[in-house]
């Protein structure tokens, strides 16, 4: 099975070098603020696995507040990350649920809106031009068809724990 | 990478099972002190099987010695038994003991990717040596079998001691007879060697082989003698010498001056048959009586194979998952809430009744494929006691019960070490140090040690008993005081003092020995035991020998707990660690300095632990008269744990926690797993043991 995954991936790699203008699918999301404009967030379709609207978190003790606790998938557990407080941004409402699978490791998101879908080139994404160190962002873009700006979410931060 | 690894894996795993039958075939030997002739073949089948597969994994050490002591089983194997004389026997048994500990450490290596110990030679020198012994012995009878020659040239070595001091790597080589023109394949051997080798760095005897036909005579008679300045040649010289056509024998010497003994000579020698010498020998095992005895282990072997099949453990793991939820799930569509609103139900009850039928006979199934016997494990403790018994000088003999009861695969890879520590503690503390002792007190003079197992429907119960001298309380009170677990002030019962032995540091024998007395051991046995989810009961009788009592849950993939609920969060805690669940009004709680809750139960005082507080929960009850307290108790400690309220008793499966989460380390905050409860909602299956720790360490 690795064996399969490593060579596909490397396949990827070997296109991506011949024809650096790949095109990825990206989930866009939304986070809500409302003191600066929302914040629009993309992530590799790739590795999403599926987008709840109805799901039932169990609170799990003595984790960061930013992991609200894990939740009965189909018999599997998975662990939920609220994306509003990993971002230092105040609880919201109501929230869907975007499930991710990262190299093996399972992960829950919670997110206040998901926009759409969309095909980007990897040319188009550039660094991002920041005063600070950016938290959870490799890269950001312009939408293809104008509409907006958005940040593309960096899965190598958002998995790692401190 | 895939495949070359599940190479690895079959030919560790097999080398180990052959290992392991071996040990225990030559363990039984050793008791009658004779192998049986199904025994020899057995062990040369193994030798050869490993010899095979580890020259074909290029783990050429392996190879080698797998060779030799092939080799020395196929002279046992054309002889019997009696070739070995009584007092070279213990040296055959200790060098096949030496070899299963040498394979094991091999494999073990290979397994962690380490590289080979390429140092053999000690040990081919003992395999060696073994050789020349048995066939020095051999030799008079078997003057009309194939290794005539080897017998011959021993003695033309030892009465004519020729060679040059300045060449001391001998080799001597003997032609079939009647093969002719021996001088000239001699001199065809000497004509190879000096491809590699220079004339000044070696000689042979006779000289003239060239031109000389009369020294065919001599090489009839004495063998053709090549002599070496440097053993590297004398190596190098051996393949050719081996693929030369007609050569019967041949036999290195090393130089030896005159006055060393000629014994010391002889038993360096290692004279080889070459392989020519085979086909008479295979033709001597078809004239044999006990053809059939050779044909039979192999036609069981072949049997064995068809109807066993290896399963990695991963698919076993994911498929008892998988049969967990099934239940689950069976539960949860056959209770389903909608079904109330449904009049006539009763096609769904019957379909519902006969699918719970089947689920769970898959469930019983599915963890019987988990079970293995118990054996393995046990059969390891029969070498402890014998390497023991030799080193300390004490008889005793392993007597093992119920080695066939099933376990969980996961029990026996880690209950070895526990069960380890316990024999050795037996055979050094436990079994008195003489006979004398023993035969005063009125007991048979050669110790006993009973290792058993018993399946309790739940639980496998292990028992270590030994007929010893039994735990002396004061001594061990004594050392209890003096390394601080116990005040000399208290009065302690016999089961208290029993309890410090388990403590960590404790050891009642004032000199560490090699096996035991380090210091660590029994309080090892029960943080092992303790990790399978078991207990470590101690019981003793001065004088009459100690018993060990290891209890076990069968499987840990299933577990009997009791759910129990703080607020919104389900806990689920194992029933074998719940000693009682009662109500308390306020006033029964007492406060001590740091404001921290007691209790006080059967003239004992326990500490209570609200777990909402624990776990800094929103919700939960915060009066004590509202909640339930639960007693609980894990090996040494014990506490009560406020909750709201018991739900019930429910088998749940264990799940661990999602790897995301273990990055927080939640294992240390007394959370081992969780399960799946009927309804789909999640429990937090707790670790009473763990959380007592977290409890009381704030």
């Amino acid at each position: 099975m690795s064996n399969i995954n490593e060579e596909n991936s490397l396949a990827e790699n070997q296109v991506e070098t011949e024809n650096s203008s790949k095109t990825r699918k990206y989930l866009i999301f939304i986070i809500h603020d409302t003191e600066t404009s929302d914040l629009k967030l993309g992530i590799n379709a790739e590795y999403v696995v599926e987008i709840l609207n109805n799901y039932t978190l169990t609170y799990l003790p003595q984790m960061p507040e930013y992991v609200r606790g894990i939740f009965n998938m189909r018999g599997q557990i998975i662990p939920v990350m609220d994306m509003r407080l990993r971002l230092n941004k105040p609880a919201g409402e109501k929230a869907l649920l975007v499930v991710l699978n990262y190299g093996g490791i399972e992960l829950g998101i919670l997110v206040d809106a998901v926009d759409r879908m969309l095909d980007i080139e990897d040319q188009a994404i550039t660094t991002v031009p920041s005063q600070k160190a950016q938290q959870f962002v490799s890269g950001i873009c312009a939408t293809p068809d104008q509409s907006g700006d958005l940040m593309i979410l960096d899965y190598d931060q958002l998995f790692a724990h401190e | 990478m895939g495949t070359s690894n599940d190479i690895l894996d079959t030919y560790i795993y097999e080398n180990n099972s052959m290992l392991e039958q071996l040990e225990s075939i030559v363990l039984d030997a050793e008791a009658i002190d004779t192998f049986s002739q199904d025994n020899i073949n057995e062990i040369f089948r193994i030798m050869h099987t490993i010899k095979g597969s580890s020259a074909m994994m290029e783990f050429d050490t392996l190879a080698t010695v797998a060779h030799r002591i092939e080799d020395l089983f196929f002279i046992i194997r054309e002889n019997s038994m009696e070739v070995v004389s009584d007092e070279n026997r213990p040296a055959l048994f200790n060098m096949l003991f030496q070899a299963v500990d040498y394979f094991r450490t091999e494999m073990e290596k290979i397994e962690g990717g380490q590289p080979l110990d390429k140092d053999i030679d000690d040990f081919m020198a003992d395999i060696n040596s073994l050789i020349a012994k048995i066939n020095g012995e051999e030799a008079p009878e078997a003057s009309d079998t194939g290794l005539e020659a080897s017998a011959d040239s021993e003695g033309s070595s030892a009465a004519a001691p020729v060679g040059n001091p300045d060449f001391p790597y001998q080799l001597l080589v003997f032609f079939d007879e009647g093969s002719g023109m021996e001088n000239l394949r001699a001199f065809m051997l000497v004509t190879s060697i000096r491809d590699f080798c220079s004339d000044a760095d070696f000689l042979f005897i006779p000289e003239a082989v060239e031109n000389d036909f009369s020294t065919a005579e001599q090489i009839i008679e004495n063998g053709f003698l090549l002599m070496f300045k440097n053993s590297s040649d004398r190596e190098k010289t051996i393949p050719i010498v081996r693929s030369a056509g007609s050569v019967k024998a041949y036999e290195p010497h090393d130089y030896v001056v005159a006055e060393n003994k000629p014994e010391k000579e002889e038993s360096e020698q290692a004279s080889v048959a070459v392989k020519e010498e085979a086909p008479v020998a295979q033709a001597k095992v078809s004239k044999h009586a006990d053809v059939p005895a050779v044909s039979s282990p192999a036609v069981a072997q072949q049997h064995q194979k068809e109807s066993l099949i290896s399963v990695h453990q991963s698919k076993l793991d994911k498929l008892s998952a998988l049969v967990g939820e099934i239940v689950i799930t069976e539960a949860m569509v056959t209770g389903s809430p909608d079904l109330k609103d449904v009049g006539n139900l009763d096609a769904f009850a019957k379909s519902a009744r006969q699918l719970r039928k089947l689920t769970d006979e898959l469930q019983d199934i599915a963890m019987s494929l988990r079970m293995v016997p118990i054996s393995t494990s046990f059969q390891k403790m029969n070498r402890i006691v014998r390497d023991m018994s030799k080193k300390l000088n004490k008889r005793a003999k392993l007597t093992i019960i119920g080695e066939t009861t099933e376990v969980d695969k996961t029990i026996v890879d880690n209950i070895g070490d526990p069960i380890m520590h316990m024999v050795r503690n037996a055979m050094d503390h436990g079994i008195e140090d003489t006979e004398e002792e023993r035969i005063a007190a009125n007991k048979d003079p050669v110790g006993e040690i009973i290792l058993s197992a018993q399946d309790t429907g739940s639980d496998v119960i292990i028992e270590i008993r030994d007929d010893g001298q039994g735990v002396n309380d004061e001594a061990v009170l004594n050392k209890a005081i003096k390394n601080g677990l116990a005040s000399p002030d208290v009065d302690y019962t016999h089961k208290e003092i029993l309890n410090f032995l388990l403590m960590p540091g404790f050891s009642t024998n004032t000199n560490v020995t090699e096996f035991s007395g380090r210091g660590v051991g029994m309080d090892v046995v029960k943080r092992g035991v303790e990790e399978l989810g078991g207990t470590v009961t101690i019981s003793s009788q001065q004088g009459k020998g100690m018993t060990t009592t290891m209890k076990i849950p069968l499987t840990m993939a299933i577990m009997d707990g009791m759910e129990v609920c703080v607020g919104d969060t389900i806990f689920t805690i194992p029933i074998h660690n719940i000693r009682q669940s009662f109500k308390i009004s306020a006033d029964e709680v007492l406060h001590d300095t740091v404001d921290g809750e007691i209790i006080k139960l059967m003239d004992n005082f326990y500490p209570i632990v609200r777990a909402k507080e624990l776990f800094a929960l929103p919700y939960g009850v915060d009066e004590i008269e509202d909640g339930i307290l639960l007693w609980l108790e894990a090996g040494d400690t014990s506490y009560c744990l406020l909750v709201d309220e018991l739900i019930g008793e429910q088998q749940v499966v264990v799940k661990p926690m999602p790897t995301y989460v273990k990055n927080f380390d939640i294992q240390n905050y007394g959370i081992i797993g969780c399960s799946i409860l009927g309804d789909g909602s999640i429990s937090l299956i707790l670790d009473v043991g763990n959380l007592s720790d977290i409890a009381f360490r704030k």
